[in-house]
């Protein structure tokens, strides 16, 4: 049974303009230990799915709907004071922006030894103890030292440290990772993601990590979902998303091509896809993704096709999965407008 | 640090003789001569000639015949010597004629400062947690009636309602005359007669501090670090109290010290109206009678009082903020 799962979660914000509806219709699955990649662009809905997880909203946001089922109980259901015992303790997360997450006025022994005063029962002298022994595990160097410190007085990477000390420190079930690296160089990205998957392997913490950078989902996640328009347009494992496999959605796949590789010739363009993700207001009527898709036909543009299993744990949310019709369909209409 | 405050107290040293000489140039260009003060003016009808060497006299009492430089380093010295000079107006010591207004307007404007951070502070908070709510909006249009409407209308109309409809507070004065009141009794007596222009005063100023804890307080809970509290599952009082708050407060504490001038600065509108004997009718009457020591006196305890504040604030603002280094 899964760990922590979504059933067709629709979260909206209410807006001057009317209801953005962010997550409409979202089911994704975090199995105990291992690593779910959530992949999109912005305005895709992945974080505000992995915030509705916590209901960290902003005020005018809400969940309209549907299921999300920690551990057997429906979170959409409980109440603050439940939610005040998982957050932070069975369910933490980690922000992508390491530079203004920290408080500033507060020193990281205070915002540290927080977590621990907050979830359990110590003292303060042995939360401050514990804070010391988590910033050890994050590999901080000179720890005693940091512990006294301000925020300010840390670098980006060693902030992003302590965000994970503290999200880690009440040893969670799940973690979120909101963008972690995205802020981060890369070299620090490299280093934060392995002390991410080391601390995950030595806890068997699940992690949700939440991406638009494919290589970071490539090298993190063990299933992934991507999303579009605040739906799932395609879900399987990593293998089966990175591989050559016969079926996909036309998003991934442009997101795919649109990848640099080592064997990609020099001087041929990336595919890029065409045109911009719609308005969250003005959303097209069937497939969101038609008016972009090279694929696109009448169906695509008049009825929103279903998100369906279609091999053993490959889940896709499109009329035409199968790479190699949509291409030949794609031929032969060009064929088709040559001969007239 | 140690080293930074010495700096900044040979700065203030310069800056007070700069502003001192700047003080005592302008007083000696105001047109007019206080020499006339000390002169009995039906002299100069009777006999002119007995009123030029009275008036010769006099100016020379002043020293007012000497060249500006040592009428400046005379003065100058006799002022950090403690001796503020004599008020031609009321023919008595600068020190002795300032003392109770200026005991008046501090005892003021203390009760008043606080009245208005002990209302705005809890007031600012709540609208701004509560933005947009009933309540805030309530809120918003009460500090701007507030703050628009002039001090002597708010005035006449708080009189109207507290001394004349219920008539619970005195009019005006500082103690109820033909009393005759020690100790307790006459300090229950002088508050219970600062009650409405302090009143009054805290009301005029309540709007714009209200405004500005309430913004700060927005801004500090818009932060990302406000969403991590929020995520390590403290509880929205500890997110509000602790960790927006003890944000918001580096804004606060830099008007709150920004107040300490304005303790010691009298507002003759209040004092007019309520015959409360406090600095700002005080300078007033000096200025228009050409009492130069008085005035000068006062200018420069000003600039000394803005000199210490500016340094409190720094201080206060690297106390409050861990970014902030004195340097």
């Amino acid at each position: 049974m899964a760990l922590l799962e979504l059933r067709d979660l629709h979260t909206f914000f209410t807006t001057k303009k009317g209801i953005v509806k962010a997550v409409n219709g979202v089911s994704y699955s975090v199995d105990a230990g291992r690593t779910l990649g959530i992949v999109g662009e912005s305005g895709s809905g992945k974080s505000v799915s992995a915030m509705s997880i916590l209901r960290l909203l902003d005020g005018n946001g809400y969940i309209d709907s549907g299921e999300i089922l920690f551990e057997g109980r429906d979170l959409t259901k409980a109440t603050n004071e439940e939610m005040y015992k998982i957050r932070g303790n069975k369910i933490s997360v980690i922000f992508q922006e390491p530079m203004t997450s920290l408080n500033p006025v507060f020193t990281v022994e205070r915002q540290l030894n927080e977590v621990f005063l907050t979830h359990q029962k110590v003292s303060r002298k042995e939360a401050s103890r514990r804070s010391l022994e988590m910033l050890q595990a994050v590999k901080i160097p000179n720890p005693t030292n940091v512990l006294k410190q301000y925020p300010h007085q840390l670098s980006g990477g060693m902030r992003q440290r302590v965000m994970i000390a503290m999200a880690l420190a009440c040893q969670p079930r799940v973690l979120i990772a909101d963008e972690p690296t995205t802020a981060l160089a890369v070299t620090i990205q490299a280093q934060i993601l392995k002390l991410m998957n080391d601390l995950k392997e030595q806890n068997g913490t699940s992690i949700l990590f939440i991406t638009h950078d494919l290589g970071v989902i490539n090298e993190m996640a063990d299933d992934v979902a991507v999303m579009y328009c605040g739906q799932v347009v395609e879900m399987a494992s990593v293998e089966t998303i990175f591989g050559e496999n016969p079926y996909s959605h036309p998003y991934t796949e442009g997101l795919m091509n649109s990848i640099p590789r080592l064997n990609t010739p020099t001087g041929v363009r990336l595919e890029a896809i065409p045109g911009a993700v719609p308005h969250p207001l003005d959303l097209p009527k069937g497939c969101k993704f038609a008016p972009r898709c090279k694929y696109a036909t009448s169906r695509c543009l008049a009825e929103e096709p279903a998100l369906y299993e279609i091999e053993d744990g490959h889940q896709i949310r499109c009329f035409y999965p199968c790479k190699a019709d949509r291409t030949r369909d794609i031929e032969q209409m060009k064929e088709a407008q040559h001969a007239k | 640090m140690a080293k930074y405050l010495i700096k900044r107290f040979l700065y203030m040293i310069f800056v007070f003789f700069i502003v001192s000489i700047l003080m005592f140039a302008i007083t000696k260009s105001v047109p007019g001569d206080p020499a006339l003060k000390m002169v009995n003016q039906q002299l100069a009808s009777t006999d002119p000639a007995r009123y030029q060497i009275a008036l010769e006299e006099a100016r020379q009492s002043l020293g007012l015949d000497q060249p500006l430089p040592i009428q400046y380093v005379k003065w100058m010295a006799n002022t950090l010597s403690g001796n503020f000079g004599f008020s031609l107006q009321y023919r008595r010591p600068v020190i002795e004629v300032v003392g109770t207004p200026m005991f008046n307007t501090v005892a003021l404007n203390l009760c008043s400062l606080i009245l208005v951070f002990a209302i705005t502070i809890p007031l600012g908070i709540i609208s701004a947690v509560k933005k947009r709510s009933a309540f805030d909006q309530a809120v918003q249009v009460g500090s701007i009636i507030g703050y628009s409407l002039p001090t002597f209308v708010i005035a006449l109309l708080f009189i109207y309602l507290f001394a004349l409809k219920i008539q619970i507070f005195p009019i005006s004065g500082s103690a109820t005359p033909g009393t005759d009141y020690t100790g307790l009794q006459r300090v229950g007596d002088y508050l219970y007669h600062m009650a409405l222009p302090l009143l009054v005063s805290t009301f005029c100023s309540l709007g714009g501090i209200l405004r500005y804890v309430r913004a700060a307080m927005i801004d500090a809970l818009r932060e990302d670090y406000i969403r991590t509290a929020r995520a390590k599952g403290l509880r929205e009082k500890v997110v509000i109290y602790s960790h927006a708050f003890r944000n918001a407060l580096i804004p606060i504490v830099t008007i709150i010290t920004s107040w300490f001038v304005s303790i010691f600065g009298g507002s003759v509108v209040i004092e007019s109206i309520f015959l409360w004997n406090g600095l700002g009718n005080t300078i007033l009457t000096a200025l228009r009678n050409l009492d130069s020591a008085l005035y000068l006196a006062m200018m420069m305890f000003y600039v000394i009082i803005t000199l210490i504040g500016n340094l409190l604030m720094d201080i206060a603002y690297c106390i409050a903020d861990p970014r902030v280094k004195l340097q």
